[in-house]
């Protein structure tokens, strides 16, 4: 008895008749979808009429044909193809969710539709790139994000001060952990009115007044570009510092205190004792961290929209925030796509750079 | 009428509004023979309808909504014979804002539909979903609804792409359609000679200023600032002043200067409206025969150039570059920063209805500043004498039936029938009196003894309606163009007046070429010659 067989509670014995018959389901169901969709696309091109309103007989093709590929599975392989349906659904499904809407995406990222053009979408080959590369609003958003991301150097240096803060013996930790968790439960568009609009209004906003009783005349927080800017910044490292100081107090708590005794026992100082010891215990969850915020940072809109606009002259606009304004002001569909294509692989390109760089300081050091 | 508006107006005292309710009881207390016989049935609905729930009994109702529309359906009756529309099912596609708009067509209809035997289906919308809504509809052809409550700048993107039916003959009729003020008449509303809207709103943007600022000593000088170089020649011999309402410091006009979703562009078009809204020439956008944009010309540089001479001076209140059309409305002028602006009708009844107002007893009104000397695009030169053009910002609401129902008769007459019913002259005076969300938008709503009559104060409605009555009448009135992707042409024009204004460009020309050079970019990809067909039937040219 082969190694394959020993989890097989029936022993198969599959006909060639049987084994005909699923790959008939196969590609006959395979037959019937690629002909539906045929007949749609000639129908669509207005080449002939054969009745169809949308394209749901495609989409019901598509499920007959799923739905016979799984059924084949075990007609053509017995108890091996049951194996199968344990993940075949499940991909089937995932594929239909995400490379379909990934290939209508590029479909449209290279296309001139502007929702309101008479003439509907049309296919204009690499123009939506021409147009981003001497797109002036783009670049500086891109510019913009770099800046955004750099910041998060400071938040993670606060969040790490503020995760060893609550990791020691303090009074009222249990009040500190959660007071400095609330920024993380609200929403950003509340923070952006709650503090970006209210807040910080020029006249009657508390911290203004607040500047002006110190002596501060006509203060203002997004009136110049760097001032907007880093305002930005902090409204978004005040919601989202509390979820990196959440991590990286779980690494710290996780970290085995007999390392940190034996540390002191050798005569490390505090400062020692968190460089040498901490500190590179702390990398794996600290990489992590930062990458997890970094993905949040370039998604960053919520505030940008609701609080400036991306003004300044641009000082605050960030890509998904022009993207925004393309697809919701400009119904630019077309090239607010290409834009977001454009901008997720620059995304999936520098994560990954990022990822191989810090694998290495990511393994425990040892 | 917008909901602050009324609730200004209604602010009579008890005595008063019982004296009215007294007098209409005991009218209706006489024998038939002694009654007073009304001039006309008309006149004597009309009465009714401003009784219904009457001024100052509180914000009226589902029930008020039906009654109104009950005692309004005698235009339909003419028209319609009970019961014809039986079996008829429509979609009507509308608004929720503030729980108004299709709430109250909601009620106006539903004896319309009672006698008619016709059945609305309702898909609301807020008004941040409306755009995208529409012009995916428009684009993936899914256009689900019979009847639409839509904007005049809208009727490019519809009636341009032929999804619009045509206003039979009789509607125009039954709404009595020669009462509209002048700037809604034709060619508003049509698109290549053919009708397609009955309108059901007015819009148009007044100017605003503070009384305590003007007079006789006063530090904004003797007289209201009439032309546009007087507006910044004020703005400008205000700084270092004190506001003399809160002692803080004076400003004096209030420009937003960030971008509102297209919407900010309405308020650079003030200015500009003065200097290049010729009187020989409709169009003051584009040249209608090659879209070329004109917002580069040096008339629009001029009012480019006006916004930066004051950020110059530093003439704005701080952090001016964040302030959008609202906040220069609500958190400025109202709460006392700044002296004049530029908005719809909302400020002048928020100024005394609002809790954070404090400039309620010294606002007043008028229409959109003129100016010294007017750009005659066409002849490509300055002229020296006087223009004033107000701006007629939206145009207001309109309902329209769409092309789903060309093809089925009695559903086109049962559609155009709902349609007429809510933009008939005499239901309209109501939503033109009671919280609607509409604004008055015909002659006949400017008949301040009706208002008087049903309970209003008089000096508040003529001194307020009266400026938009002047700019809705105004012969130079400058008309939006109602042209597909009007509001991408202002989106991205906001982003380039940011840019400009914070000094990223070196001067308002460079800022204007800009915007231009984007114009010409979304002309080119919606298409030109289409976009110049379009333009050209929105001009009625």
């Amino acid at each position: 008895m082969s190694g394959e067989q020993l989890h097989i509670v029936t022993n198969d014995s599959i006909t060639e008749a049987r084994r005909r018959l699923g790959l008939g389901l196969i590609w006959g169901s395979a037959a019937v979808l690629a002909g539906t969709a045929a007949m749609q696309v000639i129908q669509a091109r207005g080449s002939a009429d054969f009745g169809f309103s949308n394209w749901r007989p495609t989409l019901y093709a598509y499920v007959f044909w799923a739905i016979c590929l799984c059924v084949a599975q075990v007609v053509v392989r017995g108890e091996q193809g049951k194996r199968t349906l344990f993940v075949l659904p499940a991909a089937l499904f995932v594929i239909s969710l995400t490379v379909f809407p990934l290939l209508f995406g590029l479909i449209i990222a290279f296309s001139s539709w502007n929702l309101s053009s008479p003439t509907g979408r049309e296919f204009n080959g690499f123009d939506n790139i021409r147009q981003m590369w001497g797109d002036p609003f783009y670049w500086n958003a891109l510019g913009n994000m770099i800046w955004y991301v750099l910041a998060i150097i400071a938040e993670y240096a606060i969040a790490f001060g503020l995760a060893l803060l609550l990791s020691g013996q303090i009074r009222a930790r249990k009040f500190f952990r959660v007071a400095f968790l609330l920024p993380l439960m609200l929403s950003p568009v509340a923070v952006s009115w709650m503090i970006g609009k209210s807040m910080l209004e020029a006249r009657f906003g508390p911290l203004s007044r607040l500047a002006r009783a110190i002596g501060i005349d006509n203060p203002s927080f997004f009136e110049s570009a760097w001032m907007a800017k880093t305002t930005i910044m902090v409204l978004d490292a005040w919601t989202f510092i509390p979820f990196m100081m959440i991590m990286l107090l779980a690494g710290l708590q996780a970290i085995p205190k007999e390392l940190q005794e034996a540390s002191r026992v050798d005569g490390a100082t505090g400062w020692k004792a968190f460089w040498e010891i901490t500190f590179p215990l702390m990398l794996p969850v600290s990489i992590t961290a930062v990458m997890i915020r970094i993905i949040f940072k370039l998604k960053l809109a919520d505030v940008v929209i609701n609080t400036t606009a991306g003004g300044p002259g641009g000082a605050t606009d960030t890509v998904t925030s022009f993207i925004f304004r393309e697809y919701r002001d400009r119904s630019n569909v077309g090239y607010g796509t290409m834009l977001a294509m454009v901008y997720l692989v620059l995304i999936v390109i520098f994560m990954t750079v990022l990822m191989k760089w810090a694998a290495k300081y990511a393994r425990p050091q040892t | 009428m917008k909901v602050d508006l009324y609730n200004y107006a209604s602010q009579l005292s008890r005595r008063r509004f019982l004296k009215g309710a007294t007098a209409l009881g005991a009218v209706a207390t006489l024998p038939a023979g002694l009654a007073p016989r009304m001039a006309r049935a008309q006149d004597d609905i009309r009465a009714q309808i401003l009784a219904i729930p009457g001024v100052g009994a509180g914000s009226p109702t589902d029930a008020d909504w039906q009654a109104v529309g009950e005692l309004c359906l005698g235009a339909t009756k003419t028209n319609v014979a009970e019961g014809e529309f039986a079996g008829v099912e429509l979609t009507f596609m509308g608004l929720n804002n503030q729980n108004l708009h299709n709430f109250l067509f909601r009620g106006f209809l539903k004896p319309w539909e009672a006698y008619t035997g016709a059945k609305i289906n309702w898909i609301d919308l807020a008004q941040a979903d409306y755009n995208a809504r529409l012009q995916q509809s428009i684009a993936t052809g899914t256009v689900d609804f019979d009847i639409i409550e839509m904007g005049a700048p809208f009727e490019g993107d519809t009636a341009g792409s032929g999804l619009l039916d045509e206003m039979p003959d009789w509607v125009a009729t039954q709404i009595e359609a020669d009462d509209l003020v002048g700037y809604l008449k034709p060619p508003v509303g049509t698109w290549n000679g053919k009708t397609y809207r009955v309108t059901i709103d007015g819009d148009c943007h007044t100017f605003s200023y503070r009384k305590d600022y003007f007079g006789e000593g006063a530090i904004g000088g003797a007289e209201v600032p009439k032309t546009w170089q007087q507006v910044n020649a004020v703005s400008k011999a205000l700084v270092g002043q004190t506001d003399p309402l809160t002692g803080l410091p004076a400003h004096g006009y209030l420009d937003p200067l960030k971008g509102w979703g297209g919407f900010g562009f309405y308020f650079i078009e003030n200015r500009a409206a003065a200097y290049v809204k010729h009187p020989s020439d409709p169009a003051w956008l584009f040249d209608p025969d090659t879209m070329k944009p004109r917002v580069n010309n040096p008339g629009w540089v001029q009012a480019i150039q006006d916004v930066m001479d004051l950020i110059a001076a530093n003439a704005y209140p701080a952090d001016q570059i964040n302030a959008d059309p609202g906040t220069t409305a609500f958190s400025q002028f109202l709460a006392g920063t700044g002296s004049m602006l530029m908005w719809w009708g909302d400020v002048g009844s928020n100024a005394r209805t609002s809790d954070s107002s404090v400039v309620g007893d010294v606002v007043g009104f008028g229409i959109n500043p003129g100016s010294d000397r007017v750009y005659n695009a066409t002849a490509g030169a300055w002229e020296d004498t006087y223009n004033e053009a107000p701006n007629m910002a939206y145009i207001g609401w309109g309902v329209y039936v769409t092309s789903n129902v060309s093809g089925d008769e009695k559903k086109r007459k049962a559609a155009w029938s709902a349609a007429a019913h809510l933009g008939g002259k005499d239901l309209s005076l109501w939503t033109s009196a009671y919280p609607s969300g509409f604004q008055p938008y015909r002659q006949s709503h400017f008949n301040y003894d009706e208002w008087e009559a049903a309970g209003y104060d008089r000096a508040f409605v003529e001194d307020y309606l009266g400026s938009n009555l002047d700019s809705y009448n105004h012969p130079n009135a400058a008309i939006e163009p109602r042209i597909p992707g009007i509001f991408q042409y202002y989106s991205v024009a906001e982003d380039e007046l940011s840019k400009g204004f914070a000094g990223q460009y070196k001067s308002a020309q460079e800022t204007a070429d800009a915007i231009a050079a984007a114009w010409e970019k979304i002309t080119d990809q919606i298409g030109r010659d289409s976009q110049i067909a379009l333009y050209k039937a929105s001009l009625g040219m």
